[in-house]
C-alpha cells in the first residue's frame, strides 16, 4: 500500500476522462516525436541520396534551385536546357576527376497516370553513380537500345531483348528501342528511369545538343569551392547562364528549407501541448474537487499539505507520463502515414527515408510530458493541500 | 507529561466561530479531562458544541480560548498557538477519528482503507491491518470495497483505520447516528471493550441510552458543560 496504488487507483476511477486527457498529450507528444525523428530521418537520408549521386558539383540551367534539386534527384521534366558546348567548357576545367552529362525529357499520357521519364546518359554516368548495377543485360548495343531501372521494367513487364516503343506524337514520332539492360534495384530514382544513349536522346526528342545537368566529380573535396568559383567565372565569361552548387550547399539549402518549416511544425506542437496540458489541470482540478471529503478526511488522519500535495501531483505526472508513452507508440505507429504524408507537401523527400526511434528522441519526449505534468500539477495539487479537514468533513454525506 | 497521566487535559477551552460578522459561540470554556482506558460520552442535542469540542481536541480545529494538553502535547495556552505541521503529527501519531459518515476512500479495499493512515507514517504492515478487521470482526470481508459493505461494515473498517496507528484517543463524533439500534449497540461494545483495553475515548451522542453505558457523562448545551 503506498501513494502510487491509491494514485493509479483514482485515476483509473473515472476511465473515460482519463483516457481522454491522456489522449490530448499522447497527440501532442506524437507530433513532437515525430517532428525529432522525422528531422533526423531526413537529413540521413539526403546526405545518402547525395553520396549515391557520386557527385560534388552539380550544373544546371539557370532556374529555381528548389526545382532543379527535385528534379536532379528524382527526375522530372526540365523546364531549361544548357547546349552541349558547355560540357566540353567544363571538362577542360582543373581538378576534375569525373563528370557527366545528362539530358532527361518525360513523356506524360492518361492525363498523367503515365509518366515516363527518359535520361540521356554517356559512358560516364555509370562511373559516378555507386549504385548501378544490371539485374540483367548490360550496357547500350547502340543507338537504339535502353537501360530500364527496376521498377520501369516491372511495370513494363519487359526483359532483356524486348522491343519498346517511345512515343509522343506530334512531338515524339514512334520509335523502336530493344532492351539492353535491367538495373538492380536501388531505391532511388534510377529505379523510374528509362537510360537512352545521350545523342539517342537528343535525336528522338528533338533536342540536339541540348543538356539539362552536369555532374562534377573533383579530385580533392576541400577545392570544391575553387572549382565552384573557376566555372561560374567562366560561365559568367561565357554568358552561359549556369546555376552552379556544390551538392554540400543543396544539402543546407534543403535542410534549411525544413528547419523553417520546423518551425512552424514547433509552433502547432507547442500549442498541442498547451492544450494537452489545461487538459491535465482540468481534470486534475475536477478529480480534486470531487474528492475535496476524502482528501479532507485524509488530512483529519494526519496526511499533511506535503503529503497532499505529492499524491496530487503524482496523479497527475502518472496522467501525462502514460500520455507520453501512448504518444511514442501512437508516432511509431503511424510514422508510415507521416512519411507518405510529408512527401507529398515537401519539395524533396529522399527515397530512402523511414521515422526511426533514438534514445534522445524518446528522452526529450518522455522529459517533456513529464515536465508538463509537473507543472499542470502544481495548482491543482496546491488546492487540494489547501483543503480544510474540518469543512471537507462537516458537509454532508 | 506534566499532565498526571491524562491523555486530555482542557480547561476553559473556548471557541468562537466568526462568520459574516456575527460571531458563534460554540464552547463557552469547557473543562475536560480523559485518562487512558476513560470512555466519555458527550452527551447533548444538535447544536450544543459537540463537534466542536472533538475537533479542538483533536487538533482539526484551533481553539479561541483556554489551554489544551493532548498526549503531552501542549496545543493550546499561556499564548502558544500550534503550527498546522505540529496538530497534523498530533492527529498521525496520537488520534483515531469515526465519524457518523464513515469516510472511507471508495477506490479502496478494506484492508487497503485501514493501510491508508499509515502511508504517512512510512509503514505498510499489512498483518497488522488484517488483524485489526479480524479484530472489529471483518475478517470475511477483507477485499471488499466500500460499496460492497452494509453501514455497520463501514464503521467497523473505520475503526479499524483509526486505531492503525496505535493513538491514545479515540474521538468519535456519532459514529453510530446511521446505523440501526442492532448494529449501533454492537459498534457501542466494541468501544467498550476497546476502552477496556486502555483506549481513552471521546464519544459524542445525542442519545441518552447510549450515554449511560459510559465511564464519564458530560452534558453539553449552548457549548457549557452542565454540572450534574
Ligand atoms: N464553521 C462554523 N462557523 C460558524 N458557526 C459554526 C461553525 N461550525 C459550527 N458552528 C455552530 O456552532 C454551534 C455548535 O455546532 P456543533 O459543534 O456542530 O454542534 P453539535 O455537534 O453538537 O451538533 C452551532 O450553533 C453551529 O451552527
Ligand atoms: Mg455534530
Amino acid at each position: 500500500m503506498n501513494w502510487t496504488l491509491i494514485a493509479f487507483k483514482n485515476i483509473l476511477r473515472r476511465p473515460i476522462r482519463s483516457i481522454l486527457t491522456l489522449a490530448g498529450i499522447a497527440i501532442a507528444v506524437a507530433m513532437l516525436f515525430n517532428l525529432l525523428e522525422f528531422q533526423r530521418g531526413y537529413e540521413r537520408g539526403l546526405r545518402g541520396e547525395l553520396a549515391d549521386l557520386g557527385a560534388h558539383i552539380m550544373i544546371v540551367p539557370r532556374g529555381c534551385p528548389y526545382e532543379a534539386a527535385t528534379i536532379v534527384l528524382h527526375g522530372g521534366k526540365w523546364p531549361r536546357y544548357m547546349e552541349q558546348e558547355w560540357y566540353d567548357v567544363v571538362r577542360g576545367t582543373e581538378g576534375i576527376e569525373a563528370t557527366t552529362a545528362i539530358i532527361m525529357d518525360a513523356i506524360i499520357r492518361d492525363g498523367g497516370r503515365e509518366n515516363l521519364i527518359y535520361m540521356g546518359i554517356d559512358d560516364d554516368y555509370p562511373t559516378l553513380r555507386q549504385s548501378w548495377e544490371y539485374a540483367a543485360g548490360d550496357w547500350f548495343g547502340g543507338e537504339d537500345t535502353v537501360i530500364l531501372g527496376s521498377s520501369v521494367a516491372r511495370s513494363m513487364d519487359a526483359g532483356v531483348g524486348d522491343t519498346i516503343t517511345i512515343v509522343d506524337e506530334p512531338r515524339v514520332m514512334p520509335t523502336q528501342v530493344t532492351v539492353s539492360g535491367i538495373l538492380q534495384r536501388t531505391n532511388s530514382q534510377d529505379d523510374g528511369l528509362i537510360f537512352l544513349p545521350q545523342r539517342a536522346l537528343q535525336r528522338i526528342f528533338g533536342l540536339e545538343d541540348k543538356l539539362v545537368v552536369i555532374l562534377v566529380k573533383v579530385e580533392d573535396v576541400t577545392k570544391t569551392e575553387e572549382i565552384a568559383t573557376s566555372l561560374r567565372q567562366a560561365s559568367a565569361e561565357s554568358d552561359a547562364g549556369m546555376n552552379i552548387f556544390p551538392l554540400s550547399e543543396l544539402l543546407n539549402t534543403l535542410t534549411s528549407l525544413l528547419s523553417s518549416t520546423r518551425v512552424f511544425v514547433l509552433a502547432i506542437v507547442a500549442v498541442a501541448f498547451v492544450i494537452g496540458g489545461v487538459g491535465v489541470l482540468t481534470t486534475i482540478l475536477m478529480a480534486v474537487y470531487e474528492r475535496t471529503r476524502e482528501i479532507g478526511m485524509m488530512k483529519a488522519m494526519g496526511a499533511g499539505r506535503a503529503d497532499i500535495f505529492r499524491l496530487i501531483w503524482l496523479e497527475t505526472l502518472i496522467t501525462s507520463a502514460g500520455g507520453g508513452l501512448l504518444g511514442i507508440g501512437l508516432a511509431l505507429l503511424s510514422g508510415r502515414a507521416v512519411v507518405a504524408l510529408l512527401r507529398v507537401v515537401l519539395p524533396h523527400t529522399p527515397a530512402e527515408f523511414a521515422l526511426g526511434m533514438t534514445g534522445s528522441t524518446f528522452a526529450i519526449c518522455i522529459g517533456v510530458s513529464v515536465l508538463l505534468g509537473m507543472v499542470a500539477g502544481t495548482w491543482p495539487a496546491w488546492r487540494a493541500a489547501r483543503i480544510s479537514p474540518i469543512a471537507a468533513i462537516r458537509g454532508g454525506s | 507529561m506534566n499532565t498526571n497521566g491524562h491523555v486530555v487535559q482542557a480547561t476553559n477551552l473556548s471557541k468562537t466561530y466568526s462568520t459574516g460578522g456575527r460571531e458563534v459561540e460554540a464552547l463557552r470554556g469547557i473543562d475536560l479531562t480523559i485518562a487512558p482506558g476513560e470512555f466519555t460520552v458527550l452527551l447533548g442535542p444538535s447544536g450544543a458544541g459537540k463537534t466542536t469540542a472533538l475537533n479542538v481536541v483533536g487538533g482539526l480545529d484551533r481553539p479561541t480560548g483556554g489551554e489544551l494538553t493532548v498526549a503531552g502535547e501542549v496545543i493550546a495556552g499561556n499564548g502558544h498557538r500550534a503550527r498546522e505541521g505540529q496538530l497534523d503529527a498530533l492527529r498521525r501519531k496520537h488520534i483515531g477519528f469515526v465519524f457518523a459518515q464513515f469516510h472511507l476512500l471508495p477506490t479502496l479495499t478494506a484492508v487497503e482503507n485501514v493501510l491508508v493512515p499509515m502511508i504517512w507514517e512510512d509503514a505498510s504492515d499489512r498483518g497488522r491491518a488484517e488483524g485489526l478487521l479480524r479484530r472489529v470482526g471483518l475478517d470475511h470481508r477483507l477485499t471488499h470495497r466500500p460499496d460492497e459493505l452494509s453501514g455497520g461494515e463501514m464503521q467497523r473498517v473505520a475503526l479499524a483505520r483509526a486505531l492503525v496507528n496505535r493513538p491514545a484517543l479515540l474521538l468519535a463524533d456519532e459514529p453510530t447516528a446511521n446505523l440501526d439500534t442492532h448494529t449501533r449497540d454492537e459498534i457501542f461494545e466494541l468501544l467498550r471493550e476497546l476502552s477496556d483495553e486502555g483506549l481513552a475515548i471521546l464519544f459524542a451522542t445525542h442519545d441518552h441510552e447510549l450515554a449511560e453505558r459510559g465511564d464519564t457523562v458530560l452534558r453539553l448545551s449552548d457549548g457549557v458543560i452542565a454540572d450534574d
